[in-house]
């Protein structure tokens, strides 16, 4: 039988005493989008070495070696493994999609890579994602992060109608 | 006076043995992910339609924690808070990336950190999220030469609450701690409102 999520604010607490220890570790926080450029820059100049031109793939290769040789890449690999072991441990492992219940699954998949794509090129003009730039900026009192962090959730509200349906079940209208 | 922490910074483990943490502290944050429900794309989404606000309240409890261990121990003279990685402040490209940022979350339902997570405990779609994250990148490196001045434009370097608001660090945690308390009450107030009659 599947385990009931934890109490939000007892997973807060959790989770903040996880980012203090990696601070205190490895004098930075968790972050994952930074994996996902370093992954498709290394690939293309695996490639083809003209790449290498590009002056944003370039400064991942500046230590000489992978651009996956990384804090965050190797973190990230943690990550995955981390969400395998919970869902398995809890019951809940299993493949399949997060919608409402009557979206078709075609468009679900399309809103997803799309959703993705945005997503990465968002980060590479905000230095990271909700974690490596939220979570760690608000943690060490960033300015930037806040402006970010009211963006992200400001935008979120403002176009969420536009996909209400993806998300939300809402009963038919009675006759 | 000698800081112990950050070990790192300080020189007090090796570059490979900061690697080998580095999947240990990802393998914690990706179970405790899980744990919460963060490898839901529906439950991340449902916070913008008042559902469940189980994000801003995981989020803002992470922050007020994990900041309260760093003043508590740089108080005590344990950590050097100025040896911690800050992002610097880029005003336009933050309000921007920002909102692009929070179209995409909506529309996807997840962020890259949450995703991986949840490709980890079988999530379908967010396999298919991450496989977009790719061609993200991919956009981001062939428009760079376009876009790299207004990604480096309204620079304010490392910009801190107290730089801001003035005092010392102690101000910013007390800021940090309302700005985080006041926001999860907003909300839950706001949840109210909008689901009368609903759970």
């Amino acid at each position: 039988m599947e385990k009931k999520y934890w109490n939000p604010y007892f997973g807060g607490v959790v989770l903040g005493t996880m980012l203090f220890l990696v601070f205190a570790i490895a004098s930075q926080g968790f972050g994952a989008s930074g994996t996902f450029s370093r992954a498709t820059a290394q690939l293309l100049v695996n490639s083809d070495k003209s790449w290498l031109d590009n002056a944003y793939i370039a400064s991942y290769f500046h230590h000489g070696g992978s651009a996956l040789n990384n804090w965050t890449v190797f973190e990230t690999l943690g990550i995955l493994l981390g969400g395998f072991a919970s869902a398995l441990l809890a019951g809940r492992l299993m493949v399949k999609p997060d919608k409402a219940p009557k979206y078709p699954l075609a468009k679900r998949f399309l809103w997803a890579l799309v959703g993705g794509m945005i997503v990465e090129f968002a980060t590479r003009l905000d230095r990271g994602c909700t974690s490596g730039q939220g979570l760690d900026g608000m943690v060490t009192f960033s300015v930037g992060t806040w402006i970010f962090m009211f963006s992200v959730f400001g935008a979120a509200l403002i176009f969420s109608p536009l996909f209400r349906k993806q998300w939300v079940e809402d009963k038919e209208e009675e006759e | 006076m000698d800081f112990i922490l950050p070990l790192y910074k300080n020189a007090l483990i090796s570059p490979e043995a900061n690697l080998f943490f580095a999947v240990v502290m990802g393998f914690a944050f990706g179970f405790v992910l899980e744990r919460t429900g963060f490898t839901r794309s529906l439950h991340i989404a449902e916070t913008f339609y008042f559902k469940n606000l189980a994000v801003p309240k995981i989020m803002g409890v992470t922050v007020i924690t994990a900041t309260t261990w760093l003043i508590i121990f740089s108080w005590l003279g344990w950590i050097d808070l100025g040896a911690l990685f800050t992002p610097k402040t880029y005003i336009w490209p933050y309000v921007v990336g920002g909102i692009l940022f929070g179209l995409g979350m909506v529309m996807s339902g997840y962020c890259p950190g949450t995703a991986v997570a949840g490709l980890g405990s079988g999530k379908s779609d967010a396999l298919v999220f991450l496989l977009g994250l790719f061609g993200g990148a991919f956009l981001y490196f062939m428009l760079y030469p376009m876009v790299k001045d207004f990604a480096s434009s309204g620079n304010l370097g490392v910009l801190k609450l107290q730089d801001l608001f003035g005092g010392n660090e102690y101000t910013s945690y007390i800021l940090t701690v309302i700005l985080e308390t006041g926001i999860i009450s907003f909300l839950v107030l706001l949840q109210k409102l909008t689901n009368k009659g609903e759970k």
